[in-house]
Order: structure tokens, then sequence, then C-alpha cells
């Protein structure tokens, strides 16, 4: 006889609500369904509301964690719209700034993960780390989460001394190559929790389209940072991590290399960061009628934005924004499907969700 | 010949490829958007979003389809009228295109917009919310 169990709205396992109804047959989850929306904002509506300054401060509000990701973004579309061109540093401002980001959010992950596979230790451990990434993020922008970082043109503060960042991202570097690195990619700990559990198959990623570490975990080998290169990446040199098993042990192992890459990223970044201006310095922007589209690799993968304006326009007539969360939920589905019910809080806990992305 | 340049050809389209605002849109009619899908699933492009607009007046809803092929993004626009609920509908790609799924179902509840052949649940509305409350200018209003 087949029940039926849900986990959420509100679950000791979910960061934010949302609800997986699941239909078990005995301990094993034969198929389960989705429920999402309760975190709806309505932002798209709002944004069709505010002005350019303004739609920059809401969008960096549509999530938490990669706030930064959202503005940069947007602004990238807004730019295309507007014909403003970063100045180079402003460019590897961007860059270093969604590598903090990354690493912040990957770190902040792996906590979670710790904490749901029973590894609490660990939680601490990579909690403490996070906190220093955000005492980084903090020592450039002065905000440890909205940072307020990208406007049309550029960025809005300078990174004055490199070293003093280059210094602390070493430290952390070594701190993460002791502990999260060694303990996620060696111990029997993560391996008995993670291999072999929640696959999403390289033909299911394909056709679920999933995205970020999601899909590198599966065998694609997509990343926009190298398929199409936006702010300094394509002056940077980087590896993208891809694994083929699809199971939550490979999403681990992806992030903690991708942690190494960033890492690398920062180092790069950092050392080269070209002088001159951090923005165009324009004081009136121009918009031209039009849509402009831009996309760039979040932690958790794509984030596109498409932004349309009238010209003589106070707001944007339509911005919409899809997010990586939006498309690799749906596969939790696949992932579930087969598992044993114990192990599915971590199992829709390895695509690292983000719900209020999701909902928007 | 980049897969791009030969796409033309075989979505039967003499028009070429505009690159604006950062996609490379090409018009295209007369295909459908299921025959339009299936030429993407041929040319293993990866599906990522449908975007709409509600253009001024009564010039209908724009509904801009993307993929991404070796990392271009592609655009490709379909028109519909808004005249009356029976012009505000289009074939759904869902069987076509897994990934489709919750994007439709997020413009059917947006813009009170019908994709045919295929059903619905709630996805970010809740009970007793109007189809279009939040982007469709006429309920809104």
């Amino acid at each position: 006889m087949s029940y039926k169990i849900p986990m959420g709205p509100y679950h000791p396992a979910l960061e934010e609500p949302y609800k997986l109804d699941m239909i078990c047959e005995g301990e094993t989850v034969i198929d389960a369904k989705l429920h999402i929306g309760f975190n709806f904002r309505g932002i798209e509506h709002l944004a069709e509301t505010r002005n350019y300054i303004q739609v920059i401060a809401l969008m960096e509000r549509v999530c938490g964690i990669c706030s930064n990701i959202h503005t940069l973004t947007l602004c990238q579309a807004m730019e295309g719209l507007t014909g403003q061109t970063p100045p180079p540093r402003a460019k590897y401002i961007r860059v270093i700034m969604a590598e903090l980001e990354r690493l912040h959010s990957h770190v902040l992950w792996a906590g979670i993960a710790s904490k749901l596979m029973g590894f609490k230790t660990m939680f601490m451990t990579c909690f403490e780390i996070r906190e220093k990434i955000m005492d980084v993020l903090a020592a450039i922008s002065g905000n440890r989460v909205n940072y307020s970082m990208n406007r049309i043109g550029g960025v809005n503060r300078d990174i004055d001394d490199p070293a003093a960042i280059l210094k602390m991202i070493e430290q952390l570097e070594g701190e993460m190559m002791k502990t999260v690195i060694p303990i996620f990619t060696t111990s029997s700990t993560a391996r008995s929790r993670c291999a072999g559990i929640g696959v999403l198959t390289h033909e299911k990623a394909i056709s679920c389209g999933v995205v970020g570490p999601t899909a590198r975990a599966a065998g694609l080998a997509q990343d926009l940072r190298r398929a199409a290169p936006y702010a300094a990446y394509s002056e940077l040199e980087f590896d993208v991590p891809v694994e083929q098993a699809g199971d939550v042990r490979a999403r681990l192992f992806v992030r903690a290399l991708e942690i190494i890459e960033s890492c690398k990223i920062l180092r790069q970044a950092l050392t080269k960061l070209p002088p001159g201006e951090i923005n165009t310095g324009e004081q009136k922007i121009v918009f031209t009628t039009g849509t402009a589209t831009s996309r760039v690799e979040a932690p958790r993968g794509e984030v596109i934005y498409s932004v349309s304006w009238k010209e003589n326009a106070r707001n944007p007539s339509r911005v919409h924004v899809r997010t990586p969360t939006y498309v690799n939920m749906p596969a939790v589905r696949w992932m579930v499907k087969g598992a044993r019910l114990a192990d599915t809080p971590l199992i829709q806990a390895s695509i690292d969700p983000c719900y209020s992305c999701t909902d928007r | 010949m980049t897969v791009p340049e030969t796409l033309p050809k075989k979505l039967g389209t003499t028009a070429e490829w505009i690159e604006k605002g950062g996609v490379h849109w090409i018009d295209p009619s007369p295909l459908s958007t299921r025959e339009l899908c299936m030429e993407m699933n041929v040319a293993q492009a990866r599906f990522i979003t449908i975007t709409a607009y509600q253009l001024p007046k009564d010039e209908g809803i724009r509904l801009e389809y993307h993929w991404d092929l070796d990392g271009q993004l592609l655009g490709f626009p379909f028109l519909l009228k808004n005249d009356s609920p029976e012009t505000s509908k289009i074939e759904s790609i869902f069987d076509l295109c897994e990934a489709v799924d919750w994007i439709e179902r997020e413009i059917h509840e947006e813009y009170n917009i019908e994709f045919t052949g295929r059903e619905y649940e709630p996805l970010l509305l809740r009970a007793g919310d109007t189809l279009g409350v939040n982007l469709r200018e006429e309920v809104k209003k």
C-alpha cells in the first residue's frame, strides 16, 4: 500500500518554505510532487514600478545569498540598453565579488549539507569559514549580505588595497584546503551518506535543462564563465570541474572543486586588477527603446535577466528573471524516485535550492 | 559553418539572425512552437526560458522562446493577439521539452495565456487568486 508523506512547507530540512509531497511504498519513495509559491512576492511586477536606481536595489533582494549576481546580471542587461561599457577595473571587481559570493554560497551549502548528513562538527567548521568570507565581502563593500556594488556602467566601490584582500583570501584558502576540501572529497562519512543517492542521470539532466553544479555533476560541462564569458572572465584561467555520477556525492565533489577554482580566479583577479576608473561616471543615464538580455553563472547556475525599456520612460516596462533553482528544482522529483525516505532531505538540499529566488 | 548559421535553413526560413541586446534573434514563422522545439531538440540546444511581454495598447503579447546553443543565446519571438480569450492561446511544448513545464505554468498564471495540449497545476498563485493578476494589464486594472 502506498502512502503520502509531505515534506514542508515548514520542515527542519528546508531553509525556506516549499513542499515536496512524496508517495512512498514502505521506506521507498516511488514518486513526488513539488509545490512552490510560498515566498511569492511579485518582484517582477514591482520592478515595473521602480526607476533604474531603485530597480537595482529591488533586484538585489531577490536572493539573500547571491544578491550580487542579481544586480550584476541586471546591470549588464541595462548597460545593453544604455550603451554604457564598464571600465576594465570595474569588470575585475565584478569578478572578485562574484567569486567571493560563490565561495560564500558553496561553503554555506556545505555547512547545511553537513548538518543533514548528521556531521555537525563540519557544519560548525563551514559556518566559521563562511563568516570569514563575509568579513572579506564586508571589507570590500561595507556590507555582509546586500553589497550594493553594481551600478550601470561599473561598480560603486573600489578595492583600495588588493594585497590586503589577497592575504585574507590566501588565509581562507589555506583553511578550506585543510578542512572542507579533504573532508568532502575523501572522508568516509561524506562518502557513505552521499554516494549513489539522489542520482540524476545524464539524459534526465539534459531533458530537465538543469544548470550549474547540478548539471556539471551529471556530466554536462556547461559554465557561462567559459561558454559565454562576461565581465573579465575571458582574461582569467580556470577549470570547470565535471563529474559523471550524477549523485549527491558528485554534486558535493563539484562544489568542493569549484571552491578551489574560485580561489584560483580570485588570486589572478586581485593580482591583475588594472588601474583606472571603477565606473563610467555618467550622471544621466539615457535608455533606448528595446529589450536586452544578460546571463551570468551564479553559484547555483545560470541566471538570466531580460529587461525591456521605452525611451524616456522612468521605469522598465518588463523585467523577467529566470533563476537556476527554477530549472533545477523540478529535477528533484527524478532524484528522489527510488530513494529511501530518510535520504530525501539531503537529496533535495543537494541542488542547493533557493526558494526566494525561485518564487521571486 | 556553426550550427546557428545553418539553423535558418533547417527552420525553413530565409531570414537571418540578428544580434541584438545579447540575443541572436530570428523570426521563426511559419514554424509553430512545436516545430521549432523539435528542431531545437535535434540541434541539441538547451531550453532556457520563455519571456512574456504585454505590448502597448492592443498590440498583443509577445512570447520570446530562448534556447542556448554552444553558449549562444537564441531568441524566437511569437506574437499573440489579446483581443479575446480565444486568441490568447499557443501550443504547449511540454511533451517535447520537459524543462518548459514551470515557465508555461507561470506565464499561464501571470498573463492568463493558454498553452494548449497540457494540464495545469497551480505554481505561484494560491487558491482564489485570479489568472493574470500580476502582469496582465486588463486584469491588474
